[in-house]
């Protein structure tokens, strides 16, 4: 029997219901699946995303806590930053807990004009005021927040960035994962809705139990024997600093340059030798795949009047490749401590942590060029390597000082439309980009993808596959298409991408029979397609063109694997790609309009 | 196939919570960290490590002494065994309060204490070797 209950919650009325939505999960399994489905059910076109109508969908899946690895919470909400579709994924305990506490969905509704929290312990469920909590770092709420009761519990809260709708905010998931991209912290904000805390106590029943411990041991077998994920588990994706530089695709300097003579510096070799503290997991999967390091900083001048530091606060970072990038290769930070500082500062406002350094890449560049002033800056002159500027600057961000920053809390896009420097706003879909530079596939990729991730089709992925061939848009399009669509099954069920090795479509097939889903491999597909076919229908409605997104010219200057990246090679896979879609029935441009030039 | 269970090394969980689950798969068929005989258990924040809990096999085990119907009867291994028979009705659940290291959970669904019964599933999934185990004579 699959759980398809949805619980709905109002903040303005403070209304709380149940309702059951069967049709919906045996459609689309749960996860990213169901909630394009309620997204378009939840929205108004060319909603605010701000205004109390504008929904937070949380979702689960049928496999949720039953097989491994299968650990997301897929959120989904009109983002700030693109004014469009938000789609973000958390690992951590939301999703087990919202699922032991016997629902499959949570959807947000209104907004409340003072600070709330949601209170979940299985069919009991509060709003309930929460001045005290407003403010207060996520690392903090999570700290009291926690009951250390039975069951499974998880705590999840904006920071300042997202109280202050900073666009790029993010939502910090039981301390060290995140609901990451697109900004879902600021909805929190809008909503005045600072945390939700879950408690989990009902389990889950498994009628086919001999059947379904078999599946599970086969699974668990592949995760922990095979060398499929032994990259999470060993260095995380943190090893792909050096991998990437040794390739000459690691961003460097706002992605001027392709490798960084520090990488060794900031590598995960580094890290693991030298500051990695322990590894912690989501609840069902044995990878382990969060790094936490130790970052210990003296507290002596005001403690011990400036003598020796003895003493000094210890918190852990969780660090992985892609903030390490972001705030590291591309802003030439090569002490490792001082990137871990600069993790740990978004971590404590709730922001996410790639944007931000898009956004400070971006910002250094412009005060070189004298597009922007130290009169803009507030008197901080940012520059390439200096985390403590950076650090400054992150503050203003968050707390709006001026006009400028509060363009940069607007984002890359937003700042570089009022200053200028477009050219080197590395983002693609108004989103910051991630941190390959590896070739054609990393660009249309997230250009191309529902939510603008570089985890939406792997792009980065063919482009490593195919160095030293010649370049075919047909076989580079049609692999973003068929990753894309396969993905959207996968990530329906709640899995992580980090496991996709690991589920092969016959093992998917075969683990949803033993929880008496039959579903072929064709239907399967089938209901991928749809399932970004949904998100294009809302994306479409609010205003999204293909043809019309920027792509910023430092892309073409920059030495990649596959060297210089061409423009119209570009273009015309992005043609392509629209005529394959546009075969399957769906419709990438709003209809008015005519196509547009390309690159602006 | 009985075993003897001990937690070594609470110190590597990465919370991962196999243990747990498995626990309740084998006792229950569910997936249910609140019907367990093992335990890993927050301390305050995520930021803490993980105390792991599984049931120490007392000789003189005080959950048994507690029970005011006998209701837990010491084995001559170590640990406990229970007689539903004898346990139902009883309200105040002094077994569960009783033992020092909370090793004892109350099944609300049956009202009765849920007991270890060293199926060794804990041990076998745990990737880190959290626990020790070995097969008894």
């Amino acid at each position: 029997m699959m759980l398809s209950k949805v619980l709905y919650v109002n903040l303005s009325n403070k209304s709380i219901n149940v309702v059951d939505r069967p049709d919906l999960f045996s459609k689309y399994l749960g996860g990213s699946g169901v909630a394009s489905k309620l997204l378009l059910e939840e929205t108004k076109p060319k909603m605010d995303p701000f205004s109390p109508e504008a929904p937070i969908i949380f979702t689960t899946s049928c496999m949720t806590g039953i097989f491994p690895c299968i650990v997301k919470a897929v959120s989904m909400f009109k983002s700030p930053l693109t004014k469009n579709l938000g789609e973000s994924h958390a690992g951590g305990h939301f999703a087990s807990a919202l699922r032991f506490a016997g629902y499959a969905a949570l959807i947000i509704r209104g907004a409340s004009d003072h600070p709330v929290a949601l209170e979940i312990m299985d069919d009991e469920v509060k709003i309930r005021m929460a001045d005290s909590l407003w403010g207060l770092s996520p690392l903090d709420v999570e700290k009291v927040l926690r009951k250390n009761d039975k069951g499974m519990q998880s705590v999840i809260s904006c920071g300042r960035a997202g109280e202050n709708l900073v666009y790029y905010s993010n939502v910090i998931v039981d301390r060290y994962h995140h609901f990451g991209r697109l900004g879902l912290g600021a909805i929190f904000g809008s909503k005045k809705l600072k945390a939700i805390s879950v408690l989990g106590r009902k389990g889950i029943q498994i009628d086919n139990p001999i059947d379904v411990k078999d599946m599970y041991d086969k699974i668990n077998q592949k995760v922990v024997k095979s060398d499929e994920m032994a990259k999470y588990h060993y260095l995380g994706t943190s090893a792909n600093m050096l991998e990437l530089n040794e390739l000459g695709a690691l961003p460097t300097r706002n992605f001027k340059e392709s490798r960084f003579e520090d990488a060794k510096s900031i590598s995960g070799e580094a890290m693991a030798e030298s500051m990695l503290r322990r590894k912690i997991s989501c609840p069902g999967c044995p990878i382990a795949c969060i790094h936490l390091a130790e970052l210990r900083t003296g507290f002596a001048p005001e403690h011990e009047k400036g003598k020796k530091e003895i003493f000094h606060e210890e918190v852990s970072v969780p660090y992985n490749y892609e903030p390490m990038y972001a705030l590291g290769s591309n802003l030439l930070i090569k002490d490792r401590r001082d990137l871990i500082l600069l993790i740990y500062h978004c971590e404590k406002l709730g922001l996410d942590a790639m944007m931000t350094g898009t956004v400070l890449a971006w910002a250094t560049e412009a005060f070189e060029e004298g597009r922007i002033n130290l009169d803009d800056t507030e008197g901080i002159k940012p520059e390439w390597g200096d985390a403590e500027s950076y650090i400054k600057m992150i503050d203003n961000i968050v707390e709006m000082k001026n006009k400028f920053y509060v363009k940069l809390a607007q984002g890359v896009v937003a700042a570089s439309e009022k200053y200028g420097g477009k050219e080197y706003a590395m983002a693609l879909g108004n989103n910051g980009m991630a941190g390959y530079i590896t070739g054609y596939g990393c660009i249309v990729g997230p250009l191309v993808g529902a939510r603008h991730s570089h985890l939406s089709n792997s792009g980065y992925s063919i482009d490593q596959k195919i160095i030293n061939e010649p370049i075919k848009i047909e076989s580079i399009v049609d692999f973003l298409i068929e990753q894309e669509d396969w993905l959207y099954v996968f990530y329906s069920l709640g899995a992580c991408y980090f496991a996709r090795r690991i589920y092969s479509k016959e093992l998917i097939v075969e683990a949803l029979k033993t929880l008496g889903i039959n579903k072929t491999q064709e239907e399967l597909l089938n209901m991928g397609k749809e399932v970004f076919h949904n998100l294009y229908k809302f994306k479409v409605r609010e205003g999204f063109e293909l043809e019309a997104q920027n792509i910023p010219k430092r892309i073409f200057e920059v030495q990649t694997p596959h060297g210089k990246l061409d423009f119209k090679l570009i273009k015309s896979m992005i043609e392509y790609y629209i005529k394959r879609r546009e075969k399957e029935g769906i419709s990438l441009r709003p209809e008015e309009k005519a196509i547009k030039e390309l690159l602006k | 196939m009985r075993f003897h269970i001990e937690v070594v090394h609470p110190e590597r969980c990465i919370g991962c919570y196999s243990c747990v689950y498995a626990c309740s798969r084998h006792l229950f068929n569910t997936v249910d960290p609140s019907r367990v005989a093992v335990f890993v258990r927050v301390n305050g924040s995520l930021e803490n490590p993980f105390t792991v809990i599984a049931c120490r096999f007392c000789k003189n085990p005080e959950c048994a002494l507690a029970c005011p119907k006998g209701a837990l009867q010491p084995l001559p291994e170590g640990g406990i065994t229970l007689i539903a028979s004898k346990c139902k009705g009883c309200k105040t659940f002094d077994c569960i309060d009783a033992c020092m290291i909370k090793a004892l959970a109350l099944d609300e669904n049956t009202n009765l204490p849920i007991i270890c019964d060293r199926c060794g599933d804990c041990a076998k999934y745990c990737p880190h070797n959290v626990f020790k185990y070995e097969e008894m004579k």
